[in-house]
């Protein structure tokens, strides 16, 4: 009797027990302790609470509401184990502390041969950290920071340090101090990411021979950052809409041998930004509509201009701090096509303007001495400050393209101009009266 | 609320009004087909800086005409004086006349605007903070336009003054003012940056596209320098609405300190 009056009294309590909030989650870790080597986990429709490190190969895949919430406190998941695949799952709250032994972020790998696929990061220092880790692929991921002018406090949307030979695809970061950052990071290949409203789009540090291709970087700060980093390849990348004082589409510093190919600048503050830098080949680029198309310090030398169209930017290309007479323009005896900038004419139809184009100009001195001259770019007044100064002072060689490319045809907007010449010509050819009327007198002649 | 219903009626019937509306949706449209190519989510901003850079030349010209016609107008037709002799001081009429030409300008130019969101609503991510901003800007840059069209017509007395004046201030706000400012630049310091940022703002082209451009999202003012922190001692909107009050009120107190009753040929 007394037992069974025991057990009755154990048993009740467990109904008045409150049930362990998300029970499920609270045990994930456990859960994932409990599997074998290369299990599968397919997690619910829910929120688990983290932290979690997985410290053994296996897969993770989630549905369209899981979601992996970090008590704040760490990494919300530290992959620690090789060859774990994650998928499909939102991962948020790491901890954000900056006097930490270490750099928090949503997910951080220290191990190799990783997959992560379709992953939501959001409230994390750093999205996803690869710490000395190598061969890992990470796509579809998207990664939202808390916004463009938060600099200090949050990390970077991908942060890559000490690790190579990763891919990262099709990943879309916004709003993170950083896109994605490589700190000695070397062979890492990027491909088809979109990455807006951060400091750098992409930031290289002290990292060689990566592929970036295909990217789209826009209203950054800067578009992408080239520091101390050498031999790598940007093909086919857009750079559109990075404008403010200090912005720019592409920054090479420290930077050599770089190839930086068919890429599209459109619309940045300066296009290509290029100090301290030496040997790298500007190839087939699309520059245009940018305040300033090529800004080129003198500190940088032997770099190879060929065959981009360089159009419609307010200034095409200027030289910065001394004569930049060392960088090249043509290669063999194929310049670049300055589009509209420069009239040029190409009467035996070669393909190659019949003369070199030379680009001399004085504003060199106002945008090194005063910075508040970049506030003028868009000011119709530059043109006309420029013309002034052609008589007054004396003015240096920008660049000379020794065989620039004869003007592709001109996409002008046929209709707009159709148009307003039409309306101009019907406006003077009544007469100088009609402007008055048409004003002015309820549109009657008197 | 007269004054209103009179402008409008002049208005519709002149084409004045119509061709300025006709070149602004033109333009706007012809931008429309250029940007299609452009992103879903971020054309938007795109498309809304490049319009705001070629509707920048036209909207203060035709401002300026309509404002300065519309008061002319007044005087060639004998109106002003008969409005002037009944109640009216020309003060009160120029301010009213002022309300009638705002009211007729801005209300054909924030319909088309509408509509045209629509249409982009077609090929963009809509940002509506963003267009909000944008209308804002177009309609600050109009008011101060109108009114110093306004008080071009007037101290005009002949529809060539009227002419050479617009086009002087159209020619001094796109060029002059900052040639002025360029010139200048090399001297700038850290002492004197606010008078010169002062200066630099009171071109309403500049403080509007500082305006639009900071409150899009688009530019940003990030790691300035010491310099430029003094530069931009204020908000861009602050920089916006002081050069409008800047310039409404000038132009009002020239308009009725230097007016002319009369109007010739």
């Amino acid at each position: 009797m007394k037992k069974l009056l025991l057990f009755l009294f154990v048993f009740s309590l467990t109904i008045f027990i409150y049930p362990e909030k998300n029970s499920a989650a609270e045990n994930l870790q456990a859960i994932i302790d409990s599997l074998e080597e290369g299990a599968v986990l397919k997690l619910e429709d829910k929120t688990y609470e983290g932290n979690i490190v997985i410290n053994k190969e296996l897969t993770l895949i989630g549905k369209a509401k899981t979601v992996i919430k970090g008590d704040g406190t760490g990494n919300v998941i530290s992959i620690k184990a090789s060859n774990v695949t994650l998928k499909k799952l939102t991962v948020t709250n790491s901890g954000m502390d900056r006097n930490s032994p270490e750099e928090y972020a949503g997910i951080k790998i220290y191990t190799n041969g990783n997959i992560l696929e379709h992953i939501k990061i959001t409230h994390s220092f750093h999205g996803i950290y690869l710490s000395q880790a190598h061969h890992n692929k990470i796509t579809y991921t998207q990664i939202q920071g808390m916004g463009k002018g938060e600099i200090a406090a949050q990390g970077n949307g991908i942060h890559v340090y000490y690790a190579n030979h990763n891919l990262l695809s099709h990943n879309t970061i916004e709003g993170t101090r950083d896109g994605m950052f490589f700190e000695y990071g070397n062979n890492n290949e990027s491909y088809e990411n979109n990455i807006s409203d951060t400091r750098y789009g992409l930031h290289y540090m002290y990292s060689d021979e990566n592929i970036f291709k295909g990217n789209t970087f826009t209203m950054n700060t800067g578009g992408a950052a080239v520091m101390n980093s050498n031999r790598l390849l940007l093909e086919d990348n857009h750079f559109i809409v990075n404008y403010g004082n200090q912005s720019f589409g592409l920054l090479l510093l420290q930077a050599n041998d770089n190839q930086i190919k068919n890429n599209t600048f459109y619309m940045n503050q300066r296009g290509i930004y290029i100090d301290q830098a030496t040997r790298n080949a500007i190839q087939g680029n699309k520059i245009s509509q940018n305040q300033i198309g090529i800004e080129l310090w003198a500190s940088s030398n032997e770099q190879v201009f060929t065959g981009n169209l360089i159009t419609e930017n307010t200034i095409s290309a200027v030289t910065i701090g001394g004569t930049g007479e060392t960088n090249f323009w043509s290669h063999e005896g194929k310049g670049n096509d300055w589009g509209n900038s420069f009239p040029l004419t190409d009467l035996n139809q070669n393909g190659i303007g019949d003369f070199p184009i030379t680009y001399r100009s004085s504003l060199y001195q106002l945008i090194e001495d005063q910075e508040l001259s970049y506030l003028f770019l868009k000011s119709p007044a530059l043109a006309i400050y420029e013309k002034m100064n052609a008589a007054l002072v004396d003015e240096k060689v920008m660049f000379n393209d020794p065989h620039p490319l004869a003007a592709a045809k001109g996409n002008y907007n046929l209709i707009l101009f159709a148009a307003l010449g039409l309306a101009a010509v019907l406006i003077l050819i009544k007469g100088r009266h009609l402007l008055c009327i048409t004003f002015g007198r309820n549109g009657r002649k008197i | 609320m007269h004054y209103i219903w009179k402008e409008w009626k002049e208005n519709i019937r002149g084409k004045g009004l119509w061709l300025a509306l006709s070149i602004i949706v033109l333009i706007s449209v012809s931008i429309l087909f250029r940007s299609t190519a452009l992103s879903f989510d971020k054309g938007f901003y795109v498309l809304l800086i490049n319009l705001f850079d070629t509707i920048i030349y036209f909207i203060p010209i035709l401002c300026l005409f309509i404002g300065a016609f519309s008061i002319f107008q007044e005087k060639e037709q004998k109106t002003l004086i008969m409005l002037l002799t009944k109640k009216d001081s020309y003060t009160s009429f120029l301010l009213r006349k002022s309300l009638g030409l705002y009211a007729v300008v801005l209300i054909p130019i924030l319909v088309w605007f509408f509509l045209y969101l629509l249409l982009l609503k077609f090929n963009f991510q809509l940002d509506m903070k963003a267009y909000f901003i944008f209308i804002l800007a177009i309609v600050t840059l109009s008011l101060v336009f109108l009114q110093m069209g306004a008080a071009i017509g007037s101290f005009s007395s002949s529809r060539m003054q009227i002419i050479g004046y617009t086009i002087f201030v159209w020619f001094y706000f796109f060029f002059l003012h900052d040639f002025i400012l360029l010139s200048f630049l090399p001297d700038v310091t850290h002492e004197n940056v606010k008078l010169f940022s002062s200066l630099y703002f009171l071109n309403p082209l500049q403080s509007v596209r500082m305006f639009l451009e900071t409150g899009m999202g688009v530019y940003s003012f990030g790691h300035m320098s010491r310099l430029l922190k003094a530069f931009m001692w204020t908000e861009p909107v602050f920089f916006l609405l002081g050069n409008l009050l800047f310039w409404l009120i000038t132009s009002i107190i020239t308009g009725i300190t230097f007016h002319r009753k009369e109007g010739f040929e």
